[in-house]
Parts: C-alpha cells; structure tokens; sequence
C-alpha cells in the first residue's frame, strides 16, 4: 500500500512539474492530465483502505467493502476536469492558427504579455 | 416548536429554488436568446432580495445537510448575506452596463451560470460542493474572458485556466485527505485532519482567491479582460476564493492566525504593486489583491467589507473603461469631464476610506479587530491605497460629461454608487472622533505622500537617483513562474501549519 502511495504522488508530482517545464502548450496540457490522473488514484487508493470488494448488498453477510464515497465524488471531478480539458483544448485550437509552433513563451511575447 | 420547524423547512425550500433558478434561467437563455439579458438581470434581482433578506437578519441561520455525513452541506447566514448582496448588484450592474452593447445571448447566459455559481460557492459548507462550484466558475469565467475571441483574450482565459485548475488538483488531494480523517467532506473536518490537508486546501483556495504571491495571475487577468468581465472578476468572482477561507477561519482558531498572516502579506504584495503600476486597470486589479487581504485579516468583519470592495471595484472598473486612455500617463495630459471624475471619485474615496461613505465603516471594522503589530502593518497598507487611487483622484478635470463608450454606465452606476452610500448606514458604530481622525489622517497622509512623489518626478530628482524607471519585474507573471509558485506556498503552508 505504501508503495502505491508512493508512486501515486510521484505521478502527481511528475505531471506538476511536466506544466512547469515543458514549453509548448500542447505538452502542458498533457502533463496537467497526467497529474489529475494522480489525483483520481490517490481517490481510488483511500476508498480502498477498508477493502477490495464492490459495495453491492448481497445476502452472504458482511465482508471487506470498498468505501464508495470517494469513488462517487471522483467521478464528479473526472467529469469536471475532462470537459476543461476539452475547453483548453479548443483554445489550443484557436491560437494554433497563428502559432503554429504553440510555445508559451513565444505566445507571451507576442501578445505582449 | 412546530412553527419554527415551517419556517425553516419554508427557507430550506425557497433556498434551493434561489439556487436553481440562475442555471436554469441560464441554460433556457440559449433557448430564448431575446430574453438573455432579461433573464440575468432578473436573477440578480431576486438574488438580491434573498441575500438582503439573510443579511438584515442575522438570528435566522440555516445549516442543512443533505443525506447523512455523507452529503452535501449548507449553511447560509448574514455573512453569505453580504457576500449574495454583492454578487446580486455587481452582475445587475454590469447587465445594466451591457443592455445596448449588442452582447449576444452567450455572453448572458455565461454571466448568469458565473451569477448562479458563486452563489452557489457563498452558501456551501463542504469541500466537495466548493470543489464543483469553483470549478464550474472557472469554466463561466474563461468562457467570459475569451468572449472576443482575439488571440490575446484566449491566452489570458488559458492562462487562467491553468493556474486554477492545477491549484484546485491539489485542493483536490487536501479534501480526500480530509474525507480519511473524518468520513465527511464537511468544513468542520478541517480540525481533525491531518495538516497537509490544511496546506493542500489553502493553496487552492489562496489561488482561486487571488492572495499574496499565488494570486499573481490576477492583475494580467483582470486588467486584460473586457470592462464588464474585469468588473465581475474584480467584484465577485474573487470572493469566491476568498469566502471559504474566511468561513474557515470564523470556525477554527487555529486556522484563523494562519490565514491573517497571509492576508498581511497579500495586502502589503497589492498595495506596493498598485503604487508602481502605471496602467488603470492593471492598478485597479493590483489593488484588488491587497483588498483581498482586508477581508481576510478580520473573518468577523469580512462581509461588510466584500460588499464596499465589491460595489466600487465594479464602478471603478466600469468608468476607467470609458475612459480615453489606459495609460495615466496620457490621461494626466488630458482633462478629465467633471461627471466622469464624479463617478471615479466617489468609489474611489470609498476605497480609501473616506467618512460618509461605506468603505470608512469596513475600514474601520475591520481594523477594530486587530491588536498590536497587524493593526500598525494594516493602517500602513490604508495609507498605500489612499496613495494608489489619488492617481485617479488628482487627475485634471473640466466641466462638462463625457462621450461614453458604453451608454449604460449611467445606469450601472445608479445601484452600485447608491449601494456604497447606502451601506453607510450598516456599522454605524465606526463614527467615533478617533476613527474619523484616523481615517482622515490616512487619507491626508496619503495624499501628502502622492503629492511629494509627484513633485519628485517633475524635479526630476527621482532620475538623479535613477528612480524612474522604477518598473515591476514581468517575469512573475509568466505562466511557468505562476506554477512553480503554487510549490513555494505550499511548502510555507506546511511550514506553518507544522510549526
């Protein structure tokens, strides 16, 4: 289980780090995916603390359930964060057109920023 | 017993419907685009009765939960009062500024979705309903910035969009960590959880918000948007951030020592930044990150005082937009309609505190509050604001009105002005020979201040001691700086929680 923790943060921390280094646009928006895609399994993770076994009441008694809770909630934020994805990437789209080579920096300077 | 039952159960139901009713009026306005901005001004309208009605009445609190732990939580009393009270006159304000611009129905129904989810954001008590709402404001507000669609509007949207949505991935983290703790979602848990989730929430809060370091995106974003759009942002959008942290902090102690010092640090950031700033806007925007820093320092006093800052931010934002040049420089060379000054004047004494009108009495709440060395460090910051907006107040004037560029200003200034006098009245209590000594020692002061600085520059002393180019470094405003900003607070959030 630590070790999962582990190389759940690592991804968190690796898609953080991807925004701040990679300069083109495209690639930024990629590793802010790699990072959320952390951040939903660190969710899964903790729901899983208590138990593997999908949270369906059955006859047979009591077992080890995963908490459902923090699945439910995930699911939310997997939404909210695809159609963001989906809104940066049509911007991307626009600005394309006149930046081909979609690097920040040189958006920045171009817009005067 | 029973009756008091009714009422509350009247209130729970009639909340709900204020909440609902600006997304479905929203989403109907695509289906009817003539009746768009009749739609939003009709929302905020109701929103300000409902916020009006909370804020009048602070006996009358409700905390509802949905569900059992597990759901989602309310709470609405008169600090959510205050803040729907702004958010309602801001977005009337700017309908009424827009009425004959020919904004078409998306720009209305974005604005009453932006109107319907920050409400949404001042009556929430759960991490998770703060999650969804700040996210949904995001998504209204970047549709919002990059409404004309230039290439420059674009960035500043993406570039919005980015720092929010990565400082809400760690909020994200900091609210499952909460969840571990506790079972619940709820603001309370915040006590017993363990300190990285403080951390990890406070950073995506002091983003959203726009405080110290981390709110540096703000003065690009806000002073390049459209005047509407800046004045929403401006005036309520940064609340939203803000208001959580300040419901926090009204409920713990403990959480309460570490937001003020972040909250003297944002002012101090904002008001150094809006004294250097040559720009209108951006100086206006740079101004609103030091605000943000007066309603947080004293959580008791912070409704009152998002209200006057709400009310002449979106006045200020709204006229400077009607103005001939950005530039102060261009405008000094100019003279300034005396109607047109009026309407930059009143807000802008407001800001700076001047008796008579709302922002002494928020001014002088606020600082009530605060004992020893945060009173001293505040009343300075009082005096830097006074120093910013006499750039507005000193420009020169002539008789006569302006050509507007916008028709409707009028008539957005007619609620926004009335409210600043009208909230006057709230804290009458400020009226005491010291505060009004006080706050008109600040003023002069800062006049005094302004005045030598200017005189400066025209000896031209200030190039002797090669002063003027005395420029802000750009550099902290890049998109990558912003970011790697965001691990620097979050190590000094950790830092001070842990110590």
């Amino acid at each position: 289980m630590v070790i999962l923790e582990a190389f759940v943060f690592a991804t968190v921390l690796l898609g953080f780090f991807g925004i701040i280094f990679k300069h083109n646009l495209m690639m930024k928006i990629i590793a802010m995916d790699v990072m959320s895609t952390g951040v939903i399994a660190y969710y899964v993770l903790v729901s899983a603390r208590g138990g593997l076994v999908t949270p369906i009441v059955l006859d047979q008694g009591r077992t080890t359930y995963a908490d459902p809770v923090p699945q439910a909630v995930i699911l939310t934020a997997i939404v909210i964060g695809f159609s963001i994805q989906a809104l940066m990437l049509v911007g991307v789209m626009k600005l394309a057109r006149n930046y081909p080579t979609l690097e920040t920096r040189e958006i920045e300077q171009e817009t005067q920023l | 017993m029973t009756a008091a039952l009714m009422t509350t159960k009247a209130m729970a139901t009639t909340t709900i419907l204020w909440m609902a009713l600006p997304l479905f009026l929203g989403f109907s306005g695509y289906l009817v685009p003539k009746l768009g901005r009749l739609f939003a001004l009709a929302v905020s309208i109701i929103s300000l009765g409902y916020g009006l009605g909370r804020m009048l009445e602070p006996s009358s609190v409700l905390n509802w939960q949905f569900l059992d732990s597990f759901g989602v939580t309310l709470r609405v009393d008169s600090l959510s009062g205050y803040f729907i009270v702004t958010n309602a006159v801001v977005t009337a304000a700017v309908v009424l500024y827009c009425w004959r611009q020919g904004k078409n129905a998306f720009f209305y129904a974005q604005t009453t979705l932006l109107h319907g989810s920050v409400n949404a954001v001042f009556i929430c008590a759960d991490f998770i309903s703060l999650y969804v709402a700040l996210e949904v404001i995001g998504i209204a507000a970047f549709l919002l910035i990059a409404y004309p669609r230039t290439d420059r509007s674009i960035w500043v949207g993406l570039r919005y969009l980015f720092v929010s949505n990565t400082a809400m991935l760690f909020y994200l983290i900091g609210a499952v960590l909460v969840y571990q703790a506790n079972h619940s979602f709820a603001f309370m848990g915040l006590q017993d959880a363990p300190t990285e989730a403080m951390a990890l929430i406070f950073l995506g809060l002091l983003t959203k918000g726009g405080l110290f370091v981390s709110g540096l995106w703000l003065p690009l974003t806000h002073g390049e948007s459209e005047t509407p759009v800046s004045a929403l942002l401006s005036g309520v959008v940064v609340k939203a951030g803000v208001f959580p942290l300040v419901r926090c902090g009204l409920m713990m102690e403990s959480v309460a020592t570490v937001l003020s010092m972040f909250a003297v640090g944002a002012t101090l950031l904002g008001v150094t930044y809006a004294i250097l700033e040559r720009d209108t806007k951006r100086m206006l925007a740079a101004s609103t990150l030091s605000q943000m820093g007066f309603v947080l320092v004293t959580p008791a006093a912070a409704g009152l005082y998002a209200l006057t800052h709400g009310l002449a931010k979106a006045a200020l934002f709204l006229s400077v937009g009607n103005l001939p040049s950005r530039k102060f420089q261009v405008l000094r060379q100019g003279k300034l309609p005396l109607a047109m000054w009026v309407a930059l004047a009143i807000p802008s004494l407001s800001m700076a505190g001047l008796p008579l009108l709302a922002g002494f009495g928020a001014k002088a709440q606020t600082l009530s509050y605060l004992s020893g060395w945060q009173q001293v460090v505040m009343s300075g910051a009082a005096v830097g604001t006074a120093i910013a907006f006499s750039k507005l107040l000193f420009l020169p004037t002539k008789l006569g009105w302006p050509k507007l560029k916008a028709p409707g200003l009028w008539w957005a200034l007619l609620p926004l002005l009335s409210g600043l006098l009208l909230a006057n009245s709230l804290y009458g209590d400020a009226y005491t020979t010291k505060n009004l000594l006080k706050a008109l020692a600040t003023i002069g002061g800062g006049w005094l201040i302004y005045g030598l600085m200017s005189w400066c520059i025209a000896q031209n002393f200030t190039k002797q001691l090669q002063l003027a180019n005395v420029r802000l470094p750009a550099t902290f405003e890049r998109l990558e700086n912003l970011i790697g900003m965001m691990s620097l607070i979050l190590s000094l959030l950790l830092g001070m929680t842990l110590a």
